[in-house]
């Protein structure tokens, strides 16, 4: 079967981003044309797959359509997918099955979300409609709260604290500082972390992932391609997702994300490796207990012992086994919902490639991994990636 | 039935008496009963049915405007007009009574409530009548088809399994309908949203009230759910905690008020 590589990615900075859907899609579609090594032209494109929201209500219907016509690429098939905060993750895995099925050479993925737009009221509206609307909003839950009942319930069963969860907001804001990408890039201290605004009890404002605009995309292509259009292509060696429930309170547990754990076990055997074998990995943290399960889910550290893993602060940039958010993850570099989870990709690319901020580079990086999230764990996509094919 | 008993239930006073039940709201303003900041006629009918159930059968029942019939319904009361039970509901108190014959009065003190937390509170829910959804909307169809679930805590059973909330399928079985769950729990976790933090619906009323409080319960029948907290409660949230719980207001949109269980500590 054929192979997929990773021949082009960019983004725009996430965050406050002054231009509209149309501006953003642009921005980082050019970008990612422009990191390709090769002749390309975007009429070389097959599919497209992009991933949104629709965050605000402003384009629903039709967006990849809108969006692929204001960037060269006419005529092919497009759509737009949707799984919360996991869409770019999913259309990353369409995109890869698209050139697997043999129906496709070359595909892009890419993600879009603006957020920033809307009056504080809609935002409200907005940012809780991935959850369980009946049973969960109803009971006054949108995701800081979902999470906060994650993170009291892991502290109580575990032992783990929230001091645990101020090392992986330290961590991933000093990660992001030097990001030219990244919607806040400050260096914050244990002690402000510690003793930020509280959200929802126990998650603080240091705990919680910004609301940002972005874009991102990247170009996948058939291996008999890729060696045409990129000297160093960013092979795609497992592909997994999976989904659960919807609620919490259909879970079984509520301190582990099983769609994480399917997810990780089907892209780590399509890839051969183990979590051992990983350099780095861009995880979900939309709240700081969400990357402390992540490292428990994605097997980095034993089920229970992520707060341990954190304390021992074992995902800082080369200085453990793995480093956990080298982009400074979504705590820093930013969450606009939709373009998540492929800018996760456009990181690990530049990653595996040496092609980061010479002070941010993982170094010897040889193979990555992406963790993309939807809501409190309903969705997830995790891809792992490798300078060269098994 | 027991006469001039009278408890502190549900948050509310209560007095059983020979004839029937009075109950109050527990808050007062100048001496007068006021509502609580989620409580109305309709959850003062729906605490003082069930304190009375114990003591006697009530199958069908009369009320006046002041009360949500489908929300009396969907706790398994039929309303009718010719019924030997009924709810009479004070004019100018937060009380009513429930009684085979005249209207019953009980005199008790309350607590005193800030005037000014009082006008703040009723003046967001007049406001938030009038609110109309943007998004991740549960709309009056989907509210009226669940409310014995979130009013009563109707349930379902596959095998030995007891379901709630409702589900349509389990692998290849629809669960079958059965008998509501009973109405305690423990705390398995929980959160207190600040007022930003929750969700649009109680963005008026959030800041007012200083947060809302959220539980996670493993109810004694074993599903799991997840709880506002009354908003008048006292107790102490903590896990391990033990939850009753009882109706009250969740939310109004689109000019009908959305009622369902929340927890009291």
């Amino acid at each position: 079967m054929v192979d997929v590589a990773v021949v082009g990615a960019g983004q725009t900075k996430f965050g406050n981003h002054p231009l509209g859907l149309k501006g953003m899609w642009a921005e980082s579609t050019e970008n990612a044309f422009a990191s390709i090594d090769g002749d390309f032209d975007p009429s070389m494109v097959d599919e497209a797959f992009i991933g949104s929201i629709a965050f605000g209500g402003g384009q629903i219907g039709n967006t990849a359509a809108l969006l692929t016509e204001h960037t060269g690429m006419d005529n092919i098939p497009v759509r737009r997918v949707e799984n919360a905060c996991a869409s770019s993750g999913f259309a990353f895995r369409d995109a890869w099955m698209a050139i697997k099925s043999g129906q496709a050479d070359i595909v892009v993925a890419g993600g879009i979300e603006k957020m920033n737009d809307l009056s504080p009221e809609r935002k409200r509206f907005w940012l809780g409609v991935s959850g369980d609307t009946e049973w969960e909003r109803l009971a006054g839950l949108t995701f800081p709260g979902t999470y906060a009942l994650m993170a009291r319930r892991h502290f109580h069963e575990f032992g783990s604290v929230h001091d645990d969860l101020v090392n992986i907001s330290v961590k991933n804001h000093m990660h992001g500082l030097d990001n030219e990408y990244a919607h806040i890039r400050k260096d914050v201290s244990f002690d402000k972390a510690q003793n930020g605004f509280m959200v929802a009890d126990p998650l603080t404002l240091y705990d919680c992932c910004p609301t940002s605009d972005g874009a991102s995309t990247v170009v996948l292509a058939a291996d008999h391609v890729a060696k045409k259009l990129s000297d160093d292509p960013v092979w795609v060696l497992g592909s997994g997702a999976g989904s659960d429930h919807l609620a919490l309170h259909d879970r079984p547990s509520i301190t582990q994300l099983i769609a994480t754990q399917r997810a990780a076990t089907n892209a780590y055997n399509q890839a051969g490796l183990s979590a051992n074998d990983i350099d780095l990995a861009e995880v979900h943290d939309c709240f700081t207990i969400a990357e402390l399960m992540a490292t428990e889910d994605l097997g980095f550290a034993n089920r229970g012992e992520g707060g341990i893993f954190a304390r021992e602060g074992r995902g800082i940039r080369n200085q453990g086994q793995v480093t956990i958010n080298a982009s400074g993850g979504l705590k820093s570099k930013g969450h606009p919902l939709g373009a998540t989870g492929t800018g996760q990709v456009v990181e690990v690319f530049k990653q595996l490639r040496g092609e980061v901020e010479s002070n941010r580079q993982v170094r010897d990086a040889s193979h990555a991994l992406t963790h993309n999230v939807g809501g409190s764990g309903a969705t997830c996509a995790v891809h792992i990636f490798g300078r060269e094919l098994k | 039935m027991s006469s001039n008993q009278c408890v502190n239930w549900q948050g509310n006073l209560a007095c059983l008496q020979q004839e029937g039940l009075v109950i109050k709201s527990r808050h007062t303003i100048d001496g007068i009963h006021v509502f609580g900041p989620d409580s109305d006629y309709t959850t003062l009918a729906i605490s003082g049915l069930s304190l009375l159930s114990d003591e006697c059968d009530i199958d069908s029942i009369s009320v006046d405007e002041n009360i949500d019939q489908f929300v009396l319904q969907a706790c398994g009361y039929l309303i009718d007009e010719n019924s030997v039970w009924s709810i009479q509901c004070s004019v100018d108190n937060a009380c009513l009574s429930i009684s085979r014959s005249h209207e019953l009065d009980w005199d008790i003190e309350g607590e005193e409530m800030e005037s000014e937390f009082h006008d703040s509170i009723s003046k967001a829910w007049a406001e938030e009548m009038t609110a109309v959804s943007q998004g991740a909307f549960v709309s009056e169809q989907a509210y009226r088809s669940g409310a014995s679930s979130r009013i009563n805590f109707s349930s379902q059973q596959l095998g030995d399994i007891r379901i709630w909330p409702p589900r349509e399928m389990i692998g290849d079985q629809r669960p079958e309908e059965a008998p509501p769950l009973s109405q305690g729990g423990v705390v398995e976790s929980w959160t207190k949203l600040s007022a930003g933090g929750a969700p649009s619906e109680f963005s008026l009323r959030a800041p007012i009230l200083e947060g809302i409080g959220t539980v996670f319960v493993r109810l004694d029948d074993g599903p799991c759910g997840v709880f506002l907290v009354a908003d008048d409660n006292d107790g102490e949230i903590a896990i391990g905690s033990r939850v009753s719980f009882a109706v009250r207001k969740i939310y109004a949109q689109d000019g009908l008020i959305r009622y369902g269980l929340k927890a009291l500590l």
